[in-house]
């Protein structure tokens, strides 16, 4: 059962109640979770969870402590006051404390649904079985995974704030593989309302890639112009913003001479990267970094860095304001939407990429990341796809990617959980089609 | 402080461990562990299960304590404690597995936690086309202990926070560091676990991981660069921090930091390469010990870790390296990681071979992979990363055995015309059957006419899992052995944190593909 309004500020406050410091926050959080896993087209593992627990951060003398109780009970959660307490007594004074913030108010955001939570193990093992069904009759190999949760929890600090919240999320994986390993389809989707999210249609695009993969070719790998569906995109595509790193000079966004390049046109014009947590298809947290109450926020408008993200404390040394977000991240284009479909059709010679795996961070100076290509490279020439490819390693810069110059096209934004994420979690991307990828070797893998 | 609503779900579901406790918390802890009959819960979800007509059951009721610092220059930017204690019911029915797990440790939930496993397991159990099957293991009643000298949950924070002020303080002495950010956490696992195989088993586990990374920066050329520690996390007590040169790792890390805003680019290339166990360690992981991995053979993990290029066809078969190439996994290596008593479902831990003298000879395994592949034994790899976590296969410590003669460094470098030194675990990635790697470092040396030369920057190996084995032809002795790891190695759907240790020696490989990834500056 999630903690209801009534529940969460009660416990709250009776942490609060514990202690005597000068500045609190209280933290009470649940969760119910269940999961499904499907692999070889039979089930492997089924669970469930219920959870809930509480914290406490305390500063005396603007030293801090915190704590975590592992039950809700009076006692552990005098005992967590106790240790959150001792800890702040024996840690030196924060020179970076900022006092928690007293009343805020909160616009109300969406993205809980009461049936997310209470999904039917029966419908669920039900659908779950019509894909595997689905994957038997086109002679694939289905895995995937499936999860629903709900939470609720809040917190209050000392000064007199407190906010409760709750959120649901469904979301469902499939791969199909050919019985042989040489080819490999995948689909993910995630939303906050189960009835959005169409597990059939998951697990026939999941098929439909595996099938359109068979038979790929080996290419070189070099410089190529690509297409990078939407779920390519959302994988590779992660900003920071972070004004204190860029202002001591170790973020991508540092310029030489001790600056930062915001006002620069770092992207191609038509790129948007904001947060916005009212967004209809993505809607978030009403309450942004550190309690503050979150607005919708431009990082990038039109190609240009317009502003960093500063913490309270961060924008009182440098004189500017605490940016009241990101709670979440979207990608759109202010031109119209270019279809996957006429990216193609316009396209003389390039690649398809359908996801990427295993990214990691290279060179932070230039967000360069290395990765693969996984479960569908297609050759387009022509404005037609021609065959599947094998896989590829790249290494590229984000900021080279959208650099201007090098975007051609950007589509319609989607509601996309990166692949590596397992489908916690999303943002708004688009498919985005640009001149030059590096792609630094081949890879066997399927 | 940060709050949004994934907050929420860290605070509910992944909130794990606490710390050096004041003796009334200790008390109030003991009084709570006391009150708790975990036998008699036990027994309450084990006999309801086999009742319900259960083949198999087993329950786990675990507390994790954690204790973490953090700081950065000359400000301890964060402590805390945490601790969770709860308990998960995993049930075998009609050949399908249904799992339930809460935080209320009590008789009532017991009941209403087992009975939902069994719901989980009938529904599945539906569509379940191959019954899983499980072999057997003996019945054990048994505790176990990590190895450590001092409990770290025992030492008082005071002096951890110390320790990481003196690290930062030894990190800023060179001329040119700017930054150094360090950290400090402390894990303690206790672990109970009864089987319908009559089976009660307690552990207590001690983890520490230090970890430091100091950044210099040209502020006038925009520049950047950074040297994490070489030293990785271990099964250990607070002894560690006593027993490694921390402060003059961290003092030759500052000075590297620096150095490597003027260090010469790398040239990409080929190049013989001599590889530190710091940086080794994490190439092991990925091409040995993930390819290793029976469920990802089996495709099991095919929706997210991936597949293998191993295939139970391959077994012994195979030539996955060098014959020099020894590698053994082994869950009873003192400070390693993955080092238990028993897994998570009461096999008794053991070493084994996976590659001998180059050949592939076996796999990890747990009792529901062992039968598929006619084996009638688990080598004890099922794993769970909390009490509300579905316990799956996961690595044991996997590592490069030494060579037989005593050969140093400086031996394997003398054979050496043209190569590179690396030290430290930079960059990672591999594909999902785990054929293409590339990894980074921290510190790259150009080696040239069998001596050490001009430290290298930008650079980072790429090969493919086997032609990299095949081309070891030099390994150190014994003395050059080395422990690395990591607490947090991601697998599973949802994905769960496994802790593991890969040791080797310094190792030689000739010709491999080096890259400079620097776009800019140059």
């Amino acid at each position: 059962m999630l903690l209801s309004e009534s529940e969460t500020k009660a416990l709250c406050h009776q942490l609060l109640g514990y202690t005597k410091a000068d500045d609190a926050e209280a933290r009470v959080g649940s969760e119910d979770y269940s999961q499904l896993r499907f692999a070889a087209n039979g089930f492997t593992t089924s669970g469930r969870r219920e959870s809930a627990a509480a914290s406490i951060t305390v500063w005396i003398d603007k030293k801090q402590g915190s704590a975590t109780a592992s039950n809700l009970d009076a006692e552990s959660l005098k005992a967590a006051v106790a240790q959150a307490e001792e800890l702040a007594h024996l840690a030196p004074v924060d020179k970076e404390y900022v006092p928690t913030l007293g009343p805020q108010t909160y616009r109300p955001t969406g993205g809980y649904v009461e049936a997310t939570c209470n999904l039917s193990l029966a419908d669920r093992a039900k659908a779950i079985d019509e894909i595997i069904r689905a994957c038997e009759k086109d002679g694939v190999i289905g895995a995937g995974f499936h999860q629903a949760s709900g939470s609720a929890g809040g917190f209050a600090t000392r000064n007199g704030n407190f906010h409760y919240d709750r959120e649901s999320q469904a979301s469902l994986s499939v791969t199909a593989r050919l019985p042989d390993g040489s080819s490999s389809g995948y689909f993910l989707r995630n939303h906050f309302d189960i009835a959005r999210l169409d597990t059939a249609r998951i697990g026939r695009e999941a098929i439909r890639k595996a099938l359109e993969s068979r038979n790929p070719r080996t290419l070189e790998p070099g410089t190529y112009p690509v297409i990078l569906e939407a779920q390519a995109a959302g994988d590779l595509l992660r900003m920071g913003f972070d004004a204190r790193s860029a202002d001591e000079g170790r973020s991508a966004y540092s310029a030489p001479g001790g600056k930062t390049k915001v006002g620069e046109k770092i992207f191609d014009e038509r790129i948007n990267v904001y947060s916005d947590p009212w967004n209809a298809e993505l809607p978030d947290s009403a309450v942004g970094p550190e309690g503050i109450p979150a607005e919708r926020v431009y990082f990038v408008r039109n190609g240009v860095l317009e502003r960093l993200r500063y913490s309270r404390y961060w924008a009182n040394e440098k004189g500017q304001q605490p940016t009241p977000g990101p709670v979440n991240e979207i990608f759109e284009s202010s031109a119209s939407p270019v279809s996957l479909e006429a990216m193609i059709q316009s396209m003389d010679r390039g690649l398809l990429v359908s996801r990427f795996w295993y990214i990691r961070q290279v060179d932070p100076r230039t967000e360069l990341f290395t990765g693969l290509t996984r479960d569908g490279v297609w050759l387009i020439e022509k404005g037609k796809i021609q065959y599947p490819v094998r896989n590829f390693r790249f290494n590229q810069s984000v900021l080279e990617l959208l650099a201007p110059g090098n975007v051609d096209a950007v589509g319609a934004s989607e509601r996309i959980s990166g692949s590596e994420g397992q489908g916690r979690g999303a943002s708004l991307v688009p498919a985005i089609r640009v001149k030059a990828f590096h792609f630094t070797s081949a890879s066997d893998a399927v | 402080m940060q709050f949004t609503r994934r907050d929420f779900l860290k605070t509910a579901g992944l909130a794990c461990g606490a710390a050096a406790l004041p003796a009334w918390v200790l008390e109030t802890e003991a009084a709570e562990a006391a009150a708790v009959d975990k036998q008699g819960l036990a027994e309450l979800a084990l006999k309801a299960a086999k009742q319900a007509g259960a083949t198999y059951a087993d329950i786990r009721i675990n507390r994790y304590r954690n204790e973490s610092i953090f700081s950065r220059e000359r400000r301890i930017q964060r402590v805390s404690r945490s601790q969770t204690f709860g308990f998960g019911v995993r049930v075998l029915l009609k050949g399908a597995w249904g799992f339930a797990s809460s935080y209320l440790v009590t008789p009532e939930a017991v009941r209403r936690i087992t009975s939902q496993a069994l719901d989980i397991a009938r529904a599945n159990a539906l569509y379940q086309r191959k019954p899983i099957q499980m072999v057997s293991a003996p019945k054990v009643k048994a505790s176990w202990r990590s190895a450590f000298k001092q409990d770290p949950f025992e030492v008082p924070s005071d002096r951890k926070i110390e320790f990481l002020l003196q690290i930062n303080e030894a990190a800023l002495k060179a001329k040119g560091a700017s930054f150094v950010n360090s950290g400090l956490t402390f894990q303690n696992e206790q672990k109970f676990y009864a089987s319908t195989d009559g089976s009660f088993i307690d552990q207590y586990i001690i983890r520490t991981l230090p970890s430091f990374t100091v950044t210099a920066v040209n502020r006038s050329a925009g520049d950047f660069q950074t040297r994490a520690s070489l030293a990785g996390p271990k099964t250990i007590g607070y002894e560690y921090l006593e027993e490694y040169p921390w402060l003059k790792e961290a003092q030759q890390a500052g000075e590297e930091a620096v150095a490597k805003l003027q260090a010469k680019p790398v040239a990409p290339g080929k190049y013989d390469l001599v590889i530190h166990p710091s940086n080794l360690w994490l190439t092991i992981h990925e091409s040995v010990g993930h390819s290793t991995e029976l469920d990802r053979a089996l495709l099991w993990e095919a929706d997210y870790a991936g597949t293998s290029f191993l295939t139970p066809d391959k077994t012994g078969k195979l030539e996955f390296g060098s014959k020099i190439c020894n590698f053994y996994a082994d869950r009873t290596q003192p400070h390693g990681l993955a080092t238990v008593g028993y897994d998570d479902e009461g096999v008794k831990s053991e070493r084994w071979p996976l590659i001998k003298d180059g050949l592939f000879v076996d796999w990890q395994t747990t009792r529901d992979l062992a039968p598929l592949i006619g084996e009638k034994h688990s080598h004890g790899c099922l794993h769970a990363d909390s009490w509300g976590s579905v316990p799956f296969p996961r690595m044991p410590n996997v590592s490069l055995q030494p060579g037989t003669q005593d050969v140093s460094l400086d031996d394997l470098v003398a054979g050496v015309d043209n190569g590179i030194l690396i030290y430290g675990n930079g960059s990672w990635s591999i594909d999902q059957q785990r054929y293409n790697f590339q990894f980074g470092g921290q510190t790259f040396w150009e080696i040239k006419n069998g001596r050490v030369g001009a430290m290298l920057r930008d650079g980072a190996y790429q090969s493919r899992t086997t032609d990299f084995w095949h081309a070891c032809d030099g390994l150190g002795g014994e003395r050059t052995y080395e422990l690395g790891g990591a607490a947090n190695d991601g697998k599973g759907e949802p994905t769960q944190a496994n802790a593991v240790s890969h040791g080797s020696p310094v190792a030689r490989f000739r010709q491999i593909n080096v890259l400079n990834t620097a776009t800019k500056p140059q």
